[in-house]
């Protein structure tokens, strides 16, 4: 990883499914050295968001920049952008090992950087065993381990807490906090509140695809009720009351 | 594109499909070869003593192996939408054309390499066993060289094939089952219909048929070379359909 820090930005992205607009006038930029929340109740439009920015789909209207360019047009993607998605999938019968091994020809990356990041997610002894076998905690930690592989100086996770325990969850917030305090850019969504309270620096709340709040979680959590309240009322469009 | 095709190879080693279809495409061809030269007597084929008969035999192997590869080459490019290991694929290249690509050339190499394997095990057969029923053979004469060389290109090109339906199609249950019935069904019932000869000659399975010399029947075939580009035509015509119609989709 270089020093050159990578901003995140998305502005007016648009996608509508059979009329639906599921992502409505999207616009919010994530900073280098911190951890942004991307925070909305289930449905909000947070994958769909994601996709867009990683080329996946293709959006209607609006950008979505990675270091002023769009994904696509990344001359090495992997070193730049590390993805966690709720859908990727491993195939069944591939150990985690070579599906990683796998993914650094695809990218053009040294074979050893497999067994680094297997070691980094704490998958070394289940390495070699086909990811069949594998609970949706350890499928959580391989694609983390694949998303490390280029080392990159953005990540992207999409509920990467989900099917972690709690022990898992802490370590996942270590790790995320160290790779920030590198310079990392770090977007993170959930729809689990607690989850990101003591993890990330800034928070964006969509709902129904639409941007309804973007700054500091401490200002959000200095509201009355706290956090937890101010989520709910923001994301039923509601105000707080006094 | 190294990269990409470095990938696939990758991809194909670490699961054991390949493996399994190359032990039946082995077996298909020894069962195909046997009972061939098995009852060679019967009057209803070639002579295996005559050119066309020894041709015959010799084809038997990309019969076996041309449906096999074109399987691989689906369940190839489909897997991964099936497995969903398309997102990963398309993060490491966002240019989803260069993936196709990437498989083509490596389904089309291991298409090749189950054509060079399957025939072999028809040559095994057929220089130990025929000469124990007294009659002559040798793998540069008669035609042969001609025979396993378009056998070899026609399990290869068929490998394409199976990648392109799959680019078009993204179904892994739709392309592979589509595929078959469309070798083993549609194809025999159009091609039997004498009306229609003038034209079924530009079907897939009669174009590999020309490319293999494949002479169990005495129904006309195109010159081999024109099968081949034919049958590779069709291959390219798939992917690039595909890549265009329904590669370019949202991965949702």
């Amino acid at each position: 990883m270089t020093d050159r820090p990578v901003r995140i930005e998305l502005a007016g992205l648009t996608k509508a499914y059979g009329g639906i607009r599921v992502v409505e006038e999207l616009t919010f930029t994530a900073e280098p050295g911190t951890i942004t929340a991307f925070l909305g109740p289930n449905g909000a439009g947070k994958t769909t968001a994601f996709r867009m920015l990683l080329g996946l789909v293709r959006p209607d209207a609006g950008r979505a920049t990675i270091g002023g360019r769009r994904y696509a047009d990344l001359p090495e993607p992997a070193t730049e952008v590390g993805a966690v998605l709720e859908t990727t999938g491993f195939h069944p019968a591939r150990t985690g090992r070579n599906h990683l091994r796998t993914y650094c020809r695809m990218n053009g990356l040294a074979l050893e950087r497999a067994d680094e990041v297997l070691d980094l997610v704490g998958l070394r002894d289940a390495a070699r065993r086909a990811v069949r076998g594998y609970s949706l905690g350890m499928r959580q930690r391989l694609g983390l381990a694949h998303a490390l592989l280029g080392d990159p100086r953005v990540l992207i996770l999409d509920e990467p807490a989900n099917g972690l325990d709690p022990e898992g969850i802490v370590w996942l917030r270590s790790l995320l906090r160290e790779l920030a305090a590198h310079g990392r850019t770090i977007l993170v969504s959930s729809h689990v509140l607690s989850e990101v309270q003591q993890l990330v620096d800034r928070a964006v709340i969509i709902t129904g695809g639409r941007c309804v709040y973007e700054g500091a979680l401490a200002d959000l959590a200095g509201e009355p009720d706290g956090l937890e309240a101010a989520f709910i009322a923001k994301t039923s469009g509601r105000a707080i009351a006094p | 594109m190294k990269r990409l095709i470095a990938g696939e190879f990758s991809k194909l080693a670490t699961t054991r499909l390949w493996c399994w279809l190359l032990i039946a495409s082995m077996g298909i061809s020894a069962l195909y070869a046997g009972l061939n030269i098995g009852f060679a007597d019967n009057t209803v084929t070639y002579s295996l003593a005559t050119p066309q008969g020894q041709q015959t035999l010799f084809s038997v192997a990309a019969s076996a192996a041309a449906p096999l590869a074109a399987v691989l080459g689906a369940i190839g490019l489909t897997g991964e939408f099936r497995h969903r290991t398309a997102t990963a694929t398309f993060l490491a290249s966002p240019n989803r054309g260069r993936v196709v690509a990437a498989k083509f050339v490596t389904y089309g190499a291991v298409g090749a390499g189950y054509g060079v394997v399957s025939t072999a095990v028809v040559a095994a057969l057929a220089t130990t066993w025929l000469p124990a029923k007294g009659i002559e053979i040798s793998l540069t004469g008669n035609g042969l060289p001609a025979t396993m060389i378009g056998g070899v290109a026609a399990v290869a090109i068929y490998g394409l094939i199976g990648v392109g339906l799959g680019a078009l199609l993204r179904d892994q249950v739709a392309t592979v089952v589509g595929m078959l019935i469309y070798l083993y069904v549609v194809e025999n019932i159009i091609t039997g219909i004498p009306a229609l000869s003038g034209w079924t000659i530009y079907l897939p399975g009669q174009a590999a048929n020309a490319l293999t010399g494949m002479a169990l029947t005495t129904r006309d075939f195109l010159p081999a070379w024109h099968g081949g580009l034919l049958l590779a035509g069709y291959g390219i015509m798939f992917a690039v359909a595909g890549n265009y119609l329904t590669m370019r989709r949202d991965i949702a």
